[in-house]
This record gives C-alpha cells, sequence and structure tokens, in this order.
C-alpha cells in the first residue's frame, strides 16, 4: 500500500461515521435512540440489512471459499427469499402492531418474563462471541499481510464503531450502513471488472468459464440428494430457510434494521429487497473467487497465501522442505498452464475423446497441486506458525494487493473495513438495545425517558468493549473463525422455536415453553457433541424440537395452564 | 401503525410476495443453466 491507498482508505472509513454523526446531532427520545425516525427508507433498510448480514468473512471469505471448493456455497442462501417472505407477512406486522423496540419484548408479552429473557439471553449470548468474531477475523489477515499491529486494527476498527453507534444509536447505523453498503458494492463491482480484464488474453472470458466449470469450480446447483455433501439444493433450501427464519425474525441485530422508520410498507420493501438481491449478490462474490482461481492458472501464485507465516516457517529451520515443495509446485503449475492452453487452443474438430483425455490430465495436476499446498500446510503446522484463520481466506486479499492498481488497493481494504464496521455496528446497537430494554428497564421500572437513553448508550458501550475483549483474546481458541459459523446455528433453532411456538400454537403457555427450549438446546448441544450432522440442520433439528416439546409439555404437565389472550 | 391499516393492501403484498418468489425461482433457474453449461 502507498500514500494514496492510505488517504483513500482513511477519507472513506472516516466519512462515513462523520456524516452520520452530522446528520443524527442532537438529542433522541428512547424511541428514536432505538427505533430511528420515519425518516428512513425502504432503500436504507434494505441496504442496512444487507450490510448487517454481509460481514467482513462475506468480502474476504467468500471468493477464497469460490477458489478452493467453486461456488455451490451460494446454495446456503436458497432458504432465504422465502424465509423473508414468510418475515413480511407473519413476523412484521407482530412487532410493528405492539410497537416493541425488541423481538424479546414479544415473547414476555405473549408469554411470560422468563421466556422473554430466555430469548434474549440465547441472543445475547450467540451475538455477543460473534461480534467479536466479526472484528477478529478480518484485523488478524490484515495485521498478517499489511503488517498492521493486531491489537492496534483491533482497537481502531473497534473503537469507531463503539463511538458512532453510542453515539447516534440506530438512525446513525442504518445511515452509516447505507453508504458502507454502496462503498462495498461499488468497490467489489470495480474489483470485479479488474479481475476479469486482468484474465489471460489467451482465452475468451467464455472459454475461461468453461474450463473453471470443468475444474469444479462453477457447480452452482447440485440436487444430489446425499447427506454427505455439504452443499446442496435440499439442505440450502430446507436447513437455509430455517437458519434465515431464525436469523432475520429472531435475531435483534436484523429486527433492529427492519423496525427503523417505523412503517409496516418500508420494512416489508426492505426486506423483499433483500429477498431479490441477495442470491445475485453472493453470487457474483463467489464467481470472483472463480476469476481469481482461473486469473491464478496463468500467473503462478504462491503455494501458500498466507506469506507471513510461510516466511517464518522458512526462518524456523524449515526452508529446504519448502523449497523443495515450491519446486514442486512450479512445475506442476507450469505443465497446468500448457495443458489449459492445449484445451483451448484445440482444433474445433478435435474429437471428444482427445477433450475428455487433455480434461483428466489437466484435473489430476490440478489435485497435485492442492496436495502440494496441504503438505506445505502440514510443514507449516510442524514449523509451530499455524495460522488460526483459513488460508483461502487470504487468497482475494493477496489478489488485491499484489494485482490491483494503486488507489484501488485503498478502496478495496475500506471495503471490508466498512463490512467490519457496518455488521458490528449493527450488533452493538442490538447488543445494547436488548440489554437496556429486557435486562435493565425492568430492574428500574419508572425513570426518566432520558435515563433509559444514558442506560442504552453505556450499555452499547459495554457491549463494544466485550467484543474488542473477545477479538483480542480470539487468537487463543483454534478455530474460532469456523466455530462462529456453528454458533449461531446451534443457538438459533431454540430462539426460531420460541417464536413460531408464540405464533402458531395457541394453547402453549410461557412455563411449556421455556422448558421445552431448554431441552431443545440440550438436545442441540448433545447432537453437536457427539454427531457429526451439517452445522445447518441444527435450525432445523432445534425449532422442530421446541415446537413437539411444547405441544407435549403443555398437553401433560402444564395441562392446567391457559396462554394469556389478545397477544 | 395497526395491522387493520394493512388490510386493504393485503392483496398487494401478496402478488408483491408471489413476484418476490417468481424472482428467486428465475434467478434458481439461471444458476441451474449456468451450472449445466459451464460444467
Amino acid at each position: 500500500m502507498n500514500r494514496l491507498d492510505y488517504l483513500v482508505l482513511i477519507a472513506t472509513i472516516l466519512a462515513i461515521p462523520l456524516y452520520g454523526l452530522w446528520r443524527t446531532r442532537g438529542s433522541a427520545s428512547l424511541g428514536q435512540y432505538l427505533k430511528g425516525d420515519a425518516s428512513i427508507r425502504w432503500a436504507t433498510i434494505g441496504l442496512s440489512m444487507l450490510a448487517t448480514q454481509a460481514g467482513p468473512i462475506t468480502f474476504l471469505s467468500m471468493p477464497g471459499q469460490a477458489y478452493e471448493s467453486g461456488i455451490g456455497f451460494i446454495q446456503n442462501y436458497f432458504g432465504q427469499p422465502l424465509a423473508l417472505v414468510v418475515v413480511c407477512a407473519v413476523f412484521v406486522p407482530i412487532y410493528q402492531r405492539l410497537k416493541v423496540y425488541t423481538a424479546y419484548q414479544y415473547l414476555g408479552q405473549r408469554f411470560d418474563r422468563k421466556t422473554q429473557l430466555l430469548g434474549a439471553f440465547l441472543f445475547l449470548v450467540q451475538r455477543g462471541i460473534a461480534a467479536g468474531i466479526t472484528i477478529y477475523a478480518p484485523a488478524i489477515v490484515l495485521s498478517a499481510l499489511l503488517g498492521w499491529r493486531l491489537n492496534l486494527t483491533i482497537w481502531f476498527a473497534g473503537g469507531l464503531v463503539i463511538i458512532y453507534t453510542v453515539v447516534g444509536g440506530t438512525k446513525i447505523v442504518s445511515i452509516t450502513q447505507r453508504y458502507q453498503m454502496i462503498v462495498i458494492l461499488v468497490g467489489m463491482a470495480i474489483a470485479f471488472a479488474v479481475a476479469v480484464y486482468r484474465l489471460s488474453p489467451d482465452m475468451s472470458f467464455e472459454g475461461t468459464l468453461s474450463v473453471a466449470g470443468k475444474m469444479g469450480k462453477l457447480e452452482a446447483v447440485d440436487f444430489s440428494i446425499d447427506p454427505h455433501k455439504r452443499y446442496t439444493f435440499w439442505s440450502g433450501l430446507i436447513g437455509g430457510f430455517f437458519l434465515a427464519l431464525s436469523y432475520f425474525g429472531a435475531d435483534q441485530s436484523q429486527v433492529q434494521r427492519y423496525l427503523a422508520g417505523g412503517s409496516l410498507k418500508e420494512s416489508r420493501l426492505g426486506l423483499l429487497f433483500n429477498a431479490v438481491v441477495k442470491v445475485p449478490m453472493q453470487f457474483l462474490i463467489l464467481l470472483l473467487g472463480a476469476i481469481v482461481f482461473m486469473f491464478y492458472q496463468f500467473e503462478k501464485p504462491p503455494v501458500y497465501f498466507n506469506q507471513p507465516a510461510y516466511q517464518r516457517a522458512m526462518e524456523s529451520g524449515y526452508a529446504s522442505q519448502l523449497k523443495a515443495l515450491q519446486t514442486q509446485f512450479d512445475d506442476v503449475f507450469v505443465q497446468k498452464r500448457a495443458a489449459i492452453r492445449a484445451i483451448s487452443n484445440a482444433p474445433p474438430n478435435a474429437s471428444s475423446g482427445d477433450r475428455d483425455i487433455a480434461m483428466s490430465r489437466l484435473r489430476d495436476l490440478d489435485a497435485q497441486a492442492r496436495e502440494l499446498r496441504d503438505r506445505t500446510k502440514a510443514v507449516l503446522e510442524q514449523a509451530g506458525v499455524d495460522p488460526k484463520s483459513k488460508e483461502s481466506d487470504y487468497v482475494f486479499i493477496s489478489f488485491i494487493l499484489q494485482q490491483m492498481p494503486h488507489g484501488l488497493v485503498g478502496l478495496l481494504i475500506a471495503v471490508i473495513l466498512c463490512a467490519t464496521m457496518s455488521a458490528t455496528a449493527a450488533t452493538l446497537n442490538a447488543l445494547g438495545s436488548t440489554t437496556a430494554i429486557d435486562f435493565y428497564r425492568p430492574l428500574i421500572p419508572n425513570a426518566s425517558d432520558h435515563h433509559y437513553v444514558v442506560a442504552a448508550k453505556a450499555l452499547t458501550a459495554a457491549w463494544g468493549l466485550i467484543a474488542i475483549g473477545v477479538a483480542s483474546f480470539a487468537s487463543l481458541v483454534e478455530n474460532l473463525i469456523e466455530a462462529g459459523n456453528i454458533l449461531g446455528s446451534v443457538f438459533y433453532g431454540s430462539i426460531l422455536g420460541l417464536f413460531l411456538a408464540a405464533f402458531f400454537i395457541r394453547r402453549a403457555t410461557g412455563s411449556a415453553v421455556f422448558f421445552a427450549a431448554l431441552l431443545a438446546q440440550a438436545l442441540v448441544f448433545i447432537l453437536f457433541a457427539t454427531t457429526n450432522i451439517g452445522y445447518l440442520w441444527y435450525n432445523l433439528i432445534g425449532c422442530a424440537a421446541v415446537l413437539v416439546l411444547a405441544t407435549v409439555l403443555q398437553q401433560t404437565i402444564f395441562r392446567g395452564t391457559q396462554a394469556p389472550a389478545g397477544v | 401503525m395497526n395491522v387493520g391499516d394493512d388490510k386493504p393492501d393485503a392483496r398487494s403484498w401478496r402478488k408483491a410476495y408471489g413476484l418476490a418468489l417468481s424472482l428467486f425461482a428465475v434467478e434458481v433457474v439461471l444458476l441451474y443453466l449456468f451450472t449445466i453449461r459451464f460444467s
């Protein structure tokens, strides 16, 4: 990075919060602080929801994921449009009618206080940890590649978010997310165009995609019913539906986004906007990863993208082993490039048998290259420099730093930091609001509006410090980022079950649902510890367990109790 | 805002949901055609 990059980076990430602070200057009532005001329209709500969900991992890891395993991950989003329509039709009208600040207030009104606190508590635990991971994930990669100090990166990104989220509340989060998301979309569109432009002139774009497809990178839809396959149409549609229903219907970090503005129409339009644009957006991000993969079929990639870790291993007495692997990798790369050129230059009248033989040779060479990378990783583990983040997380950022022109490098680093800040701001805003409304206000019930605004600000700041604390100690825990992805699915099923029981089991009472949720959560923990089920299925299992157990408990142990009417 | 305000618009909203889901179905079909073309 040069001075121009730093100028673009700093101007981008500071200008948006400063504009947000100017737009939200002056004092706000509790309602305005927690729900924004009527000036927030559907476009802002839609972009704000998109930014909350995306986070830095989307823009750092997704292209790397496609580079490694292809674009099949897109199927994880197939349940989302269906879930968003259900949220529009069922969840939003109830939240708007009851004028709740948090989703868990509804549980309190429908059931009882302990069920409200259980829903809020499950949310706080998993989101509190997730907020730390959101800050840590990009910080570890950026600090490794750019030489920034890890703790300084965490404190800079986290500190800036805490300041503006505490000062401006929901309105500033919505406004800043709108502009951060615009920066992200423009930055990624430019990155896509540059990546396509940098592809080898030896092949047409269609020819490039054709080879990428033959190498297994472009299988977007797989109707297989094999349960061992991680990404299929069915797991994405069914498991993804329950994950998205829980996330958009019962996770306060999203609920607070679409309740901003206070109008049913604007909330629904914001949700439907997400239903339509999410799949194409994720497809283009994953396709970018496949294009970067094809770029590195002609331009020699490093055998290991996390170069700082590689260099540390070289200096730790493993240089001869690593150099031998690098030599073999270089040799395979040259053969692979020649094989791709042979395929693309094959005469149109070449027999399909010849083409199949050439493709088979190419796939063999690709498997050899992959094996050499695995062996390099094993050497790094042996050297004790095995990094905490996945190697594929370094693919896209390395491509940016090495292949993009100056100025654009700064913009794309800003994209990653904007994604970090927007996702973290929404989470802190939701954590602070939930703690203030569901836990603090019932303890001190008759204080002034101003008192609760101050309390919400203090609690938001406290959650910010906790998130920074989690991020600072994240490196002590192995595979934390992967754990973060699984964490949501482990808790979301039970939380969603609470809400679906509230909506659809009319006779269910608080105690039946409360104990059903505790038992369902215990079941998910046991399954998680003892089986190897794909994590998306925990959403369905946890939710179904709550609904079945609540019905059984209501019919047996809590038979004599009655649900409150009218909610 | 209450649910009553929404009733006259219920049909319009159902159309909007149908449109969103139809667009999603088109997206899946296009992705499937993309998969067949390039795999």
